[in-house]
């Protein structure tokens, strides 16, 4: 089920009573970890079958790897998890995929060969909880962590409906020892969690659905040919809605488990108020950036081994992260774009260094750590930070049109190369976008050094119940319907 | 925030949401504002589902709009005693429907197909847009859907303001009017006073609308600016009325080849849009062919003196009370099996 449905509603009313009664910590969980079964099978039954599976394996594999001692064993049972965690992502989302393009390979080849399609259906969520399970196994050949001692415990940290289908990406560390000891919440930990469910599903159905969604959808559907100021809009709808959608489910699911007493690390930072893509990347998707960084940035080497190394894992990185959010080459040239944007920017800061260092600052040079603007003055890291986003505009261009050809007439029309084109969106529209990306940018750029809590506990209490009351009206006046959230197809 | 502040302002969030709301309810209702439930996919779906009750007690309703205004589904059920499934759906061709329901091997009950020949024998992606959206969303309804679409349903019946076309925030934005840059393409909107929908998908002029010439005009004018649309579009590549009756008599054979029936029904126009449809839209070269292709009985309501002298307040569709003289008479002239 999704979060912005009154299915939802009903379920985590019955959720936080269950949650509240004096049960065992035991029989809590077990209600918890129940819950969270029956929230994954309100989309497809079946699919609860490769849930178990995947808890199952990688709980015993990541026992055993932990124990072994045999690096021969240990490195076998890494293989049997991988393959197992991966192979089913493989088959499920890159399935069509791999067989598409080895079709287009064989007919390039001169070989007619025309397979029936396969009628594959991603299960929710496979991309998340593949990553999650996946880090504990890894984390258990490399002895990072203690092993999970419950199988009921580790199942709830792979399950854990806040976080099953859309993340944020859990460690086993992060959550697993809050399943150890009895918790509730506190009042303020209920009262923030309600706040942040509220201004989630605000974000998620008021301002991505119901404001931003119409705009993007009509000009990324349209065949005909789009003028600078329709294609703009539409981008710029788009950049506003997979934010507010995106964010907006990371903010329910945080705030989601926080009533129940449960602490889910942050996913987004205000990212358009990122200074560089080094920035962004820390600011965008967090848990999903650390994980790429931890868990194949590092091991393939990271920058310990040489500048052409770095450039060529840091491209690697991007490139996969790409293909993990769709089975389409578009997903791998946007990935691709941010590791072209990630490569200037290193270099930018390498020279610098280099420079510093021939200057004879070698140790500050080195030991100095690749911060937003640091050495930028106010109004040019303002500039960078408006760059940035432009930068990150163009980059949402191939990550939303489903072909290449969609993308490079978008392109093209965003920078006046498209004549006569036909005005398609309407005033009301277009002043929709200008006003909440306007408003985004400059909540962003206030807000970049805090979080929502932080303001939250900072603001007048009448303040903070006016806003709240503001976005409770306005969900309640969009009438959107509980439509999909955009992740949930990666 | 302590706590306590933030439990203050939660409690000053409920107040302001119950008075606004409540407002706005009560506001709604002293205007004559009654429930309407929104037309949506979840709702057509919802109907979609019931075509496989018993078919000696539910007859199926397929077409465009002048189905759902023009037949009565209390006049039908209390005359019958037969259960109307109304899929219809507005401004879209009913062949995809139709398609559906000729490869669904379950079904082999009996169908009303509405014929409404510019939208039936369109291939435009417009017409077609709906009846896909509509057959996605019954194939792809989850469980966690239908329970929220049960919840929707009581809210629905309860709040008059939950009416997403008219009183929506973005349908609130729509009304401001703003001026567009010359040459967007807007679709004139529709009086809020034109028409209710009920559970059971069924349009209803209201009283308003009705004593209301200005607003019959205005409806009148969109019929006006549709014929205006639809002259100087671009000629089809193709004669659209061979493969679009191929499709239709592949569906229709399908269904009787299970057991089914279908009949075709033509519902009343008048005004300058019936002239015009007659006019350009002539028997022998829709209506004809299409019951000489699948060999179905077809009721034009030009041919039966009961039907024939309808007058339509908005040229297209029919008030209330014509619409239970309607249902009547089709119910006499529609197979026994249809209505027995």
């Amino acid at each position: 089920m999704v979060f912005n449905s009154y299915t939802f509603v009903v379920f985590f009313i019955i959720v936080l009573i269950l949650h509240n009664l004096p049960f065992s910590w035991r029989q809590k969980k077990i209600n918890l970890l129940l819950a969270s079964y029956l929230f994954y099978a309100a989309w497809n039954p079946p699919f609860i079958f490769l849930l178990w599976l995947s808890t199952v394996v990688d709980f015993f594999v990541g026992r055993a790897l932990y124990t072994q001692t045999n690096i021969h064993k240990k490195r076998v049972l890494l293989v049997i998890s991988l393959i197992g965690n991966l192979g089913m992502l493989c088959f499920f989302k890159y399935g069509t995929f791999l067989l598409d393009n080895f079709v287009a390979l064989l007919n390039l080849l001169g070989v007619s060969y025309h397979p029936a399609k396969p009628n594959i259906i991603l299960p929710a969520g496979i991309s998340f909880y593949t990553f999650t399970t996946l880090c504990y196994t890894v984390d258990m050949f490399k002895q990072k962590s203690e092993p999970v001692r419950s199988l009921l415990d580790f199942s709830l940290f792979v399950t854990f409906f806040p976080h099953l289908v859309a993340g944020p990406i859990v460690r086993p560390p992060q959550l697993v020892p809050q399943f150890e000891s009895p918790r509730k919440a506190t009042k303020q930990q209920l009262m923030e969690g309600l706040f942040l469910l509220s201004l989630g599903l605000f974000m998620k159905v008021v301002l991505a659905d119901s404001m931003l969604a119409g705009s993007a959808d009509t000009i990324f559907g349209s065949q005909g040919k789009l003028g600078a100021l329709d294609a703009w809009t539409g981008v710029l709808a788009f950049s506003g809605q997979i934010f507010f959608d995106f964010a907006g489910y990371s903010t329910c699911a945080i705030g989601a488990a926080l009533c129940l007493g449960f602490i889910l690390p942050l996913n987004f930072r205000f990212p358009y108020a990122a200074i560089g893509f080094t920035d962004f990347w820390r600011r965008w998707h967090i848990t999903l950036s650390a994980w790429l960084r931890d868990y194949l940035y590092i091991p393939l080497g990271g920058n310990r081994k040489g500048r052409l190394r770095t450039y060529m894992n840091l491209m690697i990185t991007m490139l996969l992260g790409g293909l993990w959010h769709g089975a389409n080459w578009t997903f791998v040239v946007w990935g691709g774009l941010h590791g072209l944007y990630l490569w200037g920017e290193r270099l930018f800061t390498d020279r610098k260094d280099a420079r510093r260092y021939r200057e004879g600052n070698p140790i500050n040079a080195m030991a100095e750590p690749v911060k937003a603007g640091i050495g930028l003055s106010a109004s040019n890291k303002w500039v960078y930070a408006l760059l940035t986003f432009l930068l990150i505009n163009i980059t949402w261009v191939f990550f939303r049109s489903p072909t290449f050809t969609g993308a490079g007439n978008m392109l093209q029309s965003m920078f006046g190369m498209v004549h006569e084109a036909t005005p398609l969106l309407t005033t009301i529209a277009i002043v929709k976008v200008a006003v909440i990306v306007a408003v985004m940018l400059v909540a962003h750029w206030l807000m970049r050094n805090t979080t929502i809590l932080d303001l939250v506990r900072r603001l007048p209490w009448w303040v903070t119940g006016l806003s709240w009351s503001l976005m409770l009206i306005l969900l309640i006046l969009s009438q959107e319907s509980s439509s999909s959230f955009i992740y949930f197809q990666f | 925030m302590p706590a306590n502040n933030l439990r203050k302002a939660a409690i000053l969030a409920l107040v302001l949401v119950v008075l606004t709301i409540g407002s706005w309810e009560l506001y709604l209702r002293s205007r004559g504002v009654t429930i309407s439930y929104d037309n949506s996919k979840e709702l057509w779906a919802d109907k979609r589902a019931m075509v496989y009750e018993p078919a000696d007690k539910t007859t199926v309703f397929i077409g465009s709009s002048r189905i759902k205004f023009d037949l009565d589904i209390d006049t039908w059920q209390q005359t019958t005693g037969r259960h109307a499934v109304q899929l219809a759906a507005e401004g879209s061709s009913p062949v995809p429907i139709l398609t559906d329901l000729g490869n669904d091997p379950n079904f082999r009950g009996r169908l009303v197909v509405d014929v409404t020949e510019p939208i039936f024998f369109s291939s435009e992606h417009m017409s077609l847009e709906k009846p896909t959206a509509y057959l996605d969303c019954y194939k792809k309804r989850t469980p966690a859907q239908k329970a929220s679409f049960v919840l929707n349903h009581a809210l629905e019946s309860w709040f008059v303001f939950l009416d997403k076309d008219k009183y929506s925030l973005n349908a609130g934005l729509d009304r401001l009017n703003i001026p567009n840059r010359p040459g967007v393409f807007v679709f004139p909107t529709f009086p809020d006073d034109f028409n209710c929908s009920d559970f059971d998908r069924r349009s209803k002029m209201t009283p308003r609308f009705l004593a209301d010439t200005s607003l019959q005009h205005r409806v009148q004018n969109i019929w006006l600016f549709v014929m205006e649309m639809g002259k100087n579009a671009p000629p089809p590549k193709e004669n659209p009325v061979p493969p679009m009756l191929a499709k239709v008599k592949d569906a229709v054979g399908k269904i009787q080849s299970r057991g089914g029936e279908v009949v075709f029904i033509r519902t009343p126009s008048s005004g300058v849009m019936g002239g015009a449809e007659q006019h350009v839209f002539t028997r022998d070269r829709f209506w004809d062919p299409l019951l000489a292709a699948t060999n179905c009985k077809g009721i034009f309501f030009t041919d039966y003196q009961e039907t024939s002298h309808f007058t339509c307040p908005e040229w297209s569709h029919l008030s209330p009370q014509d619409a239970i003289s309607y249902t009547k008479a089709l119910i006499t002239e529609l197979p026994p099996s249809f209505t027995h």
